[in-house]
């Protein structure tokens, strides 16, 4: 088990190495110095003090130079200079990175709850009127794009009823909108793959026989039923968390969510890439030190399953 | 500030001759409210921008951040709305014969908001501060007619040899070459005063958190990407401003329009820009309610042509061109009548020199002329035009209707490209870029010589050693003539003499269709007249805090 948390976490440095990498390579040879000039304004920079800026950044280096002093600096923790305002990216992301992680944790508390209830529901009155609504809405939701749904909700709730801020103000009521348009794709599949374990799990022997004995029909239910139900949904719940990012560049653009989804939406239309590199970095990281605790939560509710 | 002064200068001379002797007392209406504008004193104004690049002196930039940092500084010159220059902290000024020294007496016992005294070493200090290499300021540029600016600019000095204190209270500036309109530069935020503690230009701890000598301070400090607060400096030497504070919360890049449009319907917003699309319903609502503002700006839209190279080399097929575009129909038809038709390079705003209908081929579309010019100009049909745009920016409508113009009256074909802006500018900077590009350009400071130097000097095309356009000539137009005249009128002590001869640098290039002008930037903002008086449209395109007031 310790092994295989030590080679799993060697994998990781592989994973960002060669992630940073590919995106290094590919952001400096796109066409456009990045900075040669100020995004959104016609006017040209000067070239000295674009000269100066260049030395500032090291963008006068051969790539593999830069690459070379990047991957040294990412070592120690340091992920360089922004081009915009020359702050440190660790401290421009750090603020966003909680940000993110506040949504992405209130979202998915949304995903188990919503996603459980409803499937839950779905299964114990199955083919009833709530089975039919359940299966619509979850279908719905998982067709209804996130920018759709948030731009809705943002019309609703915000500017006709103004039962939320529109612009954050880093209370909980501002969360509550965009971290349920961030998670209401995900509780929907949820619902339905907690519907589909449940109805499996019911039709199980030893559900059957639990019934036989007479218990209670609320213990066969928490004892029995959702606790082996639980396992395909904490693994799809794992993962999802990972994924969450790519919904949270579009869910934090519309809700203005000052995390680092949006930084990196901004970041490539300024082409300030090392902010896009920072971001990436950081979200594969995260994803695959998620995926490795999916892993181990998988074998610790499964005994069958073994890490090797 | 720059609303400050306009307002003041306009309201009453009474006061401002108060408020030179005065560093806190007599000036101050601020408190008593009723006197001089309609409103009363307090409230909070509320309004969305975008991340602007710096609220520091040092390199702000784009109208997000001169909004903060005009607020926070007070210069010698501010600019009004309609483009005159007014005095602020100058009490005089004095230009000498050949052009090249000027002396300004600066108005004594105004203070920083931190007790220190604003005097004219506090002038000095800022604009070497910027000049400095290691700034690497983008609006340092303004400066670099100040005698010693290139060694600065170099590294080779610390300091300008051009600036002077021969007392606490006057500044004296040796430029390099005779301008007589350098006080009009000055009303740029990049000439503002600032304090000891300023520090170097990458003092962080300065440039997120200013401190000025403006109407308003920072109540804490930049929050990036979050929100930027101001509050009135109740120790203003000047008129004071009679809000109390200032909300600025800053919204991402991508749907900020959105936001800020969405926040005014929801109340969160006194003030707000709108997407294009929803301009015309947003009309309809708030125009009734007396909530819509539309002005014209300094800004400018042109169709760029590249003159050096390519199908509108020739002035004959460029003016071909300006005559086969139906402007009105497409202002019509796209802007829904929300801009306003522009025959001049010069925008209208600029009173003195502005001359209507300059642009013949502007004036109405020409099908038959456009077609004999064309045909005169070797312009054949089937010849490839490049237009580039950038994309994501609401140019793609009106771009691919010029497009179908060109190629219905013409015959040509048009090929438009939407790109990334970067692209678009690189694109622009090419050695062998041809065909037209779309354009914009707005005045850093209230004189022709900000859109004709820049835009169409010879000097401005700076090519590099690759043959990479460097500067903002990016048309690459060149005229002996033209550079001759704007040579003339840099050189000209009289005004009046002055815009004269930019009137006639303005008609050579017209003639020469250097750039062809298609619409005035006419800007639209929602407005919460309910709560606030006296709002208006600066030169910047901002509100002016520091003038309105509360109803």
């Amino acid at each position: 088990m310790g092994r295989y948390v030590v080679r799993r976490l060697g994998q990781l440095v592989v994973v960002v190495l060669g992630a940073t990498l590919v995106l290094f390579a590919c952001l400096f040879v796109f066409p456009g110095d990045p900075v040669g000039q100020i995004a959104g304004s016609d006017k040209a920079r000067d070239p000295a003090v674009i000269e100066q800026l260049h030395k500032q950044y090291g963008l006068d280096k051969p790539l593999v130079v830069q690459y070379g002093t990047y991957v040294g600096k990412l070592a120690t923790g340091d992920l360089g200079q922004d081009y915009t305002q020359g702050r440190p990216v660790t401290e421009i992301l750090a603020p966003k990175l909680a940000n993110t992680a506040k949504l992405a944790v209130v979202a998915i508390v949304f995903d188990v709850f919503i996603g459980i209830a409803a499937g839950v529901i779905a299964a114990m009155r199955r083919y009833s009127v709530w089975d039919m609504t359940v299966t619509f809405t979850t279908t719905l939701a998982i067709g209804v794009p996130s920018i759709v749904l948030g731009m809705i909700m943002q019309w609703v709730f915000v500017i006709q009823l103004g039962w939320f801020p529109l612009i954050s103000d880093g209370t909980v009521r501002s969360l509550i909108l965009p971290a349920f348009t961030l998670a209401i794709i995900d509780a929907a599949l949820v619902a339905q793959i907690a519907r589909s374990t449940m109805l499996e799990v019911m039709g199980a022997d030893y559900v059957k026989t639990a019934v036989a004995k007479g218990l209670p029909r609320v213990t066969v239910l928490f004892r029995h039923i959702m606790r082996n139900s639980v396992i395909p949904v904490v693994t799809y719940v794992g993962i999802s968390f990972g994924t969450l990012l790519g919904g949270a560049m579009i869910t934090e653009t519309i809700f203005n969510w000052d995390g680092i989804g949006l930084a990196l939406v901004n970041a490539i239309q300024q082409n300030n890439n090392p902010i896009i590199v920072g971001v990436v970095t950081i979200s594969v990281a995260v994803f695959v030190v998620l995926n490795l605790i999916v892993d181990l939560l998988y074998a610790a509710l499964d005994p069958r399953i073994r890490l090797a | 500030m720059r609303g400050a002064k306009s307002a003041k200068w306009v309201a009453g001379a009474a006061i401002i001759a108060l408020a030179a002797t005065a560093c806190g007392g007599n000036d101050d209406n601020a408190d008593k409210g009723k006197d001089g504008g309609s409103g009363k004193a307090g409230g909070t104004f509320r309004l969305g921008i975008t991340e602007p690049v710096a609220i520091d002196p040092y390199n702000a930039q784009e109208s997000e951040g001169i909004l903060v940092t005009d607020n926070l500084f007070s210069g010698l010159y501010e600019p009004t709305a309609d483009g005159q220059v007014v005095p602020v902290l100058a009490e005089s000024k004095q230009v000498s014969d050949d052009g090249k020294t000027w002396t300004f007496k600066i108005k004594a016992g105004t203070k920083f908001s931190n007790g220190e005294v604003v005097d004219a070493e506090s002038f000095i200090r800022g604009w070497n501060r910027v000049a400095q290499k290691k700034a690497a300021s983008d609006v340092a540029y303004h400066m670099a007619g100040i005698a010693g600016f290139a060694d600065v600019q170099s590294g080779k000095a610390d300091k300008m040899s051009g600036l002077s204190a021969p007392d606490e209270n006057t500044l004296e500036v040796k430029l390099s070459e005779p301008d007589f309109e350098f006080d009009t530069k000055t009303t740029h935020t990049v000439f503002s005063p600032v304090p000891k503690v300023a520090g170097d230009a990458k003092n962080a701890a300065y440039n997120t958190a200013p401190i000025g000598n403006g109407p308003f301070k920072m109540e804490g400090k930049w929050e990036h990407n979050k929100k930027i607060t101001l509050v009135r400096n109740d120790d203003y030497g000047l008129t004071k401003t009679k809000l109390d504070k200032v909300e600025i919360s800053i919204l991402n890049s991508q749907n900020g329009t959105t936001l800020e449009y969405q926040g005014f319907q929801s109340g969160q917003f006194d003030w707000a820009r709108m997407p294009t699309p929803q301009l015309a319903p947003a009309k309809a609502k708030y125009e009734p309610l007396g909530e819509w503002i539309a002005e014209d700006t300094n800004g400018m839209n042109y169709l760029l042509p590249i003159t050096d190279n390519g199908p509108l080399k020739s002035a004959k097929a460029r003016e071909a061109v300006s005559y086969a575009i139906d402007r009105d129909a497409i202002i019509k038809g796209v802007f829904q009548n929300m801009m306003t038709k522009s025959a001049t390079i010069l925008p209208p705003v600029f009173k003195d020199v502005y001359t209507k209908d300059l642009c013949t081929s502007c004036v109405k579309q020409d099908k038959v002329k456009a077609k004999t010019l064309a045909k005169e100009a070797g312009l054949k049909p089937g010849t490839t035009i490049d237009i580039g745009y950038n994309t994501g920016a609401g140019h793609e409508e009106w771009v691919q209707a010029v497009a179908q113009q060109l190629e219905d009256v013409l015959g040509v074909k048009v090929k438009a490209t939407g790109k990334p802006f970067a692209e678009l500018l690189a694109d622009q900077q090419k050695p062998k870029a041809t065909g037209a590009y779309r354009f914009a350009w707005g005045a850093d400071y209230p004189t022709p010589d900000n859109f004709l130097f820049p835009l169409l000097s010879t000097a401005s095309i700076n090519k590099d050693a690759s043959g990479k356009v460097t500067g903002d000539n990016r048309g690459r137009y060149s005229n002996k003539k033209f550079d001759e005249l704007l040579a003339k009128a840099r050189g000209s002590k009289d005004a009046a003499a002055r815009n004269e001869i930019y009137k006639e640098a303005e008609k050579v290039a017209m003639d020469d269709v250097a750039l062809i002008p298609l619409w005035n930037r006419t800007q639209l903002r929602l407005v919460n007249t309910k709560k606030f008086a006296d709002v208006k449209m600066d030169f910047h395109e901002n509100p002016n805090l520091a003038e309105l007031s509360l109803k």
